[in-house]
């Protein structure tokens, strides 16, 4: 009985040994394969279980105030191939042409994808044969959907198709100076780029597990990371009368063999760019085919000229708002200013004459504006044109803008103390320009420029919408005098002719500046034409600043008054601006 | 587990008294009731097969979903790849210049200068309308296009010979160029005045278009 007992206790504690051994044994390998070796079994059972593969999220779409698709994200295919299995074992492929599986040698599948892709034989060739090891090579890239249909068709099976997203501008080169494009990475310039926080988008990722024919499992989705669309930037301006636009300035940079042009039309009362136009431009789908870098952008913005003339408007309006001048005040013209330093000429000679500050305007007198600027002090006039938005970006904040810097009025000399009330010895941009037509146009109240009309986020939320704060520049008793001397410059200027439209009260003034010489040794021969104006003077409802850059043909503003009557047509037609229905409030010119 | 099932009989009695009279334990009716039952194995083992079965079956099912899921995606994808090419070429086809270029190849050219107004709300026309000249410029000003489109390429221009005979256009009953602008004018008024008592009555008819002028012609 004893020896009994004690044989079983023995084998009790050999099994329980045993156990324990065991049990060991698998701890000690679920602590190996669990902690010791997680990472390399983990990444090593990664791509048998499970593929990662990108999402594209869609960069948001620009348009125009219509709603007319001025950039689109679209889907482009790169064909690829794998080089290292383009070597058939038994001599042939097995490859479909017109749903037949047919036989082909490498050679003949080579020549197929050249048909299909437009590439040509010997780059597909030389491109699969430059690394014959290689799992990748390409064989076309930025496919069409057609050219990736037919490539598939074709069934061969080294060949695969890969999305690439891309970028259209479906109209070309209509609003390439503000939409801008985009480059190999990303935004390149203009809005695009400027706006990127709202049309940019996020790609995301995410894994599945696959079958072995490369069926995804339900439910083994994980997004790893979430796409974010990019949101809708919807722009001020109208497509089509943005092409109308630039087809004309573009034509008057042709024919005037001009260096360039602008046109910018803006809606007085609200400050919004109905078109904003450069000549020469770019079109977005063609990047290189312009033919300087400063074509990629837009120049009304970022290129500062000696505005000239048209700056005469604006020193009328703030001698009048400061109680200085009338529209009738009188002022002897000499043929010749002298002013310490040097002398201030006129365009044409002339004896000693009496104008009115409308025939100083009419007559676009650099003699006679300077005479009438003495009455108020320069600190003061700097002021007001600080005010009128000189020296500072517009509030659209375009890439590259320029905000054409003033020097203090402190340390003008006294030949550019006069000059600057006609427009030379002080720069700005064919967008400030417009600024100082928008704010008298509106009674003397500046509105921000504004060229994003908002932005719509996928969810719905609207971002980015325009300040709609104006800021009061001048009376609107100033603004509106300043306007009935504008409509007097059409109907009794030397321009008359070239800037009357039959049946409405055109304000404009014109400007013929010289354009300084880049060695700073005085002004050439050159000249920047541009004429400034609103429709119509009795309801003005837009402004139109048309500009031209060392014409060759013709040097005076005549060159850009029949572009500005165009526009100013075209305003009415769009727009459908009614017929004035007062007559020009005729002032004297002479007394 | 403890049972009330008698597993093991009792142990003899270590007495042997008259070895002919055997005792036996009857079963109290409880105990025989809680007797296993082969019908419930037989349901339990069943229910398990069935259980097993039907798991297969929806493994099938849910992995041949899969196949029509992964088919349908495929479609679905190439679908929305052809509709996204389809509005591409729609939007290039619709382009200003595109637009601009068919309109001068089947002899459109650009209105006058000054067109006239129609007002709705009063009947009256604004301003003057002038035909357009017989030697006008083309839709583009007769210089073509220059607001380049690299999309275009070479896009089809439409066939002028289909509808440039103007004596083709008035017998189809539209309103030839020369000459026309006034006459349309006189009708489209016309047209209004006729129109006009409906917009009246009620009082809001025509409010919606009051706003805007429409350009008649020129």
């Amino acid at each position: 009985m004893v020896q009994d007992s004690r044989r079983s206790r023995r084998r009790i504690v050999l099994a329980v040994l045993t156990l324990l051994a065991l049990v060991s044994v698998f701890v000690v390998r679920l602590v190996d394969i669990q902690v010791v070796r997680a990472d390399a079994l983990n990444a090593e059972s990664k791509d048998r279980r499970s593929i990662a593969v990108t999402t594209y999220g869609a960069r948001g779409d620009i348009v125009d105030t219509n709603g007319v698709v001025l950039a689109d994200s679209v889907e482009r295919y790169d064909i690829t191939a794998s080089p290292r299995n383009s070597v058939p074992k038994g001599g042939f492929f097995w490859i479909k042409v017109d749903g037949e599986r047919v036989k082909a040698t490498r050679d003949e599948v080579i020549q197929k994808l050249a048909d299909v892709t437009g590439e040509s034989f010997t780059d597909i060739k030389a491109s699969l044969d430059k690394d014959p090891e290689s799992d990748f090579a390409y064989v076309s890239k930025k496919a069409t959907l057609d050219v990736r249909t037919a490539v598939r068709a074709l069934g061969i099976p080294w060949v695969t198709t890969q999305t690439h997203p891309d970028r259209a501008y479906p109209l070309g080169s209509v609003a390439g100076n503000l939409v801008g494009f985009m480059g190999a990475d990303g935004p390149q310039a203009g809005l695009e780029l400027s706006a990127n926080s709202c049309v940019g988008s996020t790609n995301g990722t995410e894994t599945f597990e696959r079958s072995a024919d490369f069926v995804r499992l339900p439910g083994s989705t994980v997004t790893t990371k979430p796409v974010v669309n990019g949101g809708t930037l919807k722009l001020t301006i109208d497509s089509d009368f943005q092409w109308a636009v630039q087809q004309e300035i573009a034509d008057a940079v042709q024919k005037y063999q001009a260096e360039w042009g602008t046109a910018i039309v803006v809606r007085v009362s609200d400050g919004h760019i109905m078109a904003a136009a450069d000549a020469p431009t770019v079109d977005p789908n063609d990047v290189n085919a312009a033919g300087s870098i400063y074509d990629l952008g837009s120049r009304l913005f970022s290129t500062p000229y000696e505005p000239g003339s048209t700056f005469k408007t604006m020193t009328a309006a703030m001698l009048i708002d400061a109680g200085k001048i009338t529209p009738t005040t009188h002022v002897t013209a000499p043929s010749v200013l002298n002013v310490n330093g040097g002398s201030i000429r006129d365009v044409f000679s002339h004896g000693t004459a009496q104008w009115t500050t409308t025939g100083v305007l009419s007559n676009s007198s650099n003699i006679g504006m300077s005479i009438l600027s003495e009455k108020l002090s320069a600190e003061k006039r700097q002021a007001y044109m600080k005010k009128f938005g000189v020296g500072e970006k517009t509030a659209v904040k375009f890439g590259g803008e320029s905000s054409a810097p003033m020097s203090d009025a402190k340390n003008w000399d006294p030949i550019t103390e006069k000059a600057v009330s006609f427009g030379q010895g002080v720069l700005a941009t064919g967008a400030q320009v417009a600024g100082i037509y928008q704010t008298l146009g509106n009674g003397g109240v500046r509105m921000p420029l504004t060229l994003v009309e908002g932005c719509e986020m996928p969810d719905g939320t609207i971002t980015d919408l325009p300040s709609t704060d104006g800021e009061r520049v001048v009376s609107e008793k100033a603004a509106s005098e300043t306007v009935d001397m504008l409509e007097n410059v059409v109907t009794q200027g030397p321009l008359s002719s070239k800037l009357t439209i039959p049946g409405y009260n055109i304000a404009a003034k014109s400007g013929t500046a010289q354009v300084a010489l880049p060695d700073g040794s005085g002004y050439g021969n050159d000249r920047v034409v541009s004429v400034a104006g609103l429709i119509s003077g009795d309801n003005p409802q837009y402004a139109v600043v048309v500009t031209l850059v060392k014409p060759k043909i013709d040097k005076t503003s005549g060159a850009a008054a029949p572009t500005f009557t165009k526009i100013m047509s075209q305003i009415i037609k769009t727009f459908r601006v009614t017929p004035s229905t007062s007559a020009v409030p005729t002032i004297p010119i002479i007394w | 587990m403890s049972t009330n099932l008698a597993i093991t009989l009792p142990a003899r009695s270590p007495r042997r008294e008259e070895p002919q009279r055997r005792i036996e334990i009857v079963s109290t009716r409880s105990q025989r009731r809680a007797r296993p039952k082969p019908l419930y194995a037989i349901i339990v083992v069943s229910g398990l097969f069935a259980v097993f079965i039907i798991q297969l079956l929806l493994s099938i099912v849910v992995s041949d979903g899969a196949y029509s899921i992964s088919k349908l995606q495929q479609q679905q994808a190439d679908l929305t790849r052809s509709a996204q090419d389809l509005t591409e070429q729609v939007d290039v086809l619709g382009s200003t210049q595109n637009l601009a270029t068919q309109a001068e190849s089947l002899g459109m050219v650009l209105s006058s200068t000054t067109p006239a107004f129609l007002d709705l709300a009063t009947g009256e026309v604004v301003g003057k309308s002038k035909p357009a000249e017989g030697d006008a410029a083309g839709a583009m000003g007769g210089d073509g296009s220059l607001v380049p489109n690299s999309l275009l390429g070479g896009e089809e221009t439409a066939d002028p010979t289909a509808t440039v005979d103007p004596a083709a256009g008035a017998s189809d009953g539209l309103t030839p160029v020369e000459g026309g602008g006034d006459a349309a004018v006189e009708n489209a008024t016309g047209g209004i005045e006729t129109g006009a008592p409906a917009g009246d009555a009620t009082g809001s008819g025509v409010a919606s278009t009051n706003t805007l002028p429409t350009p008649i012609t020129g």
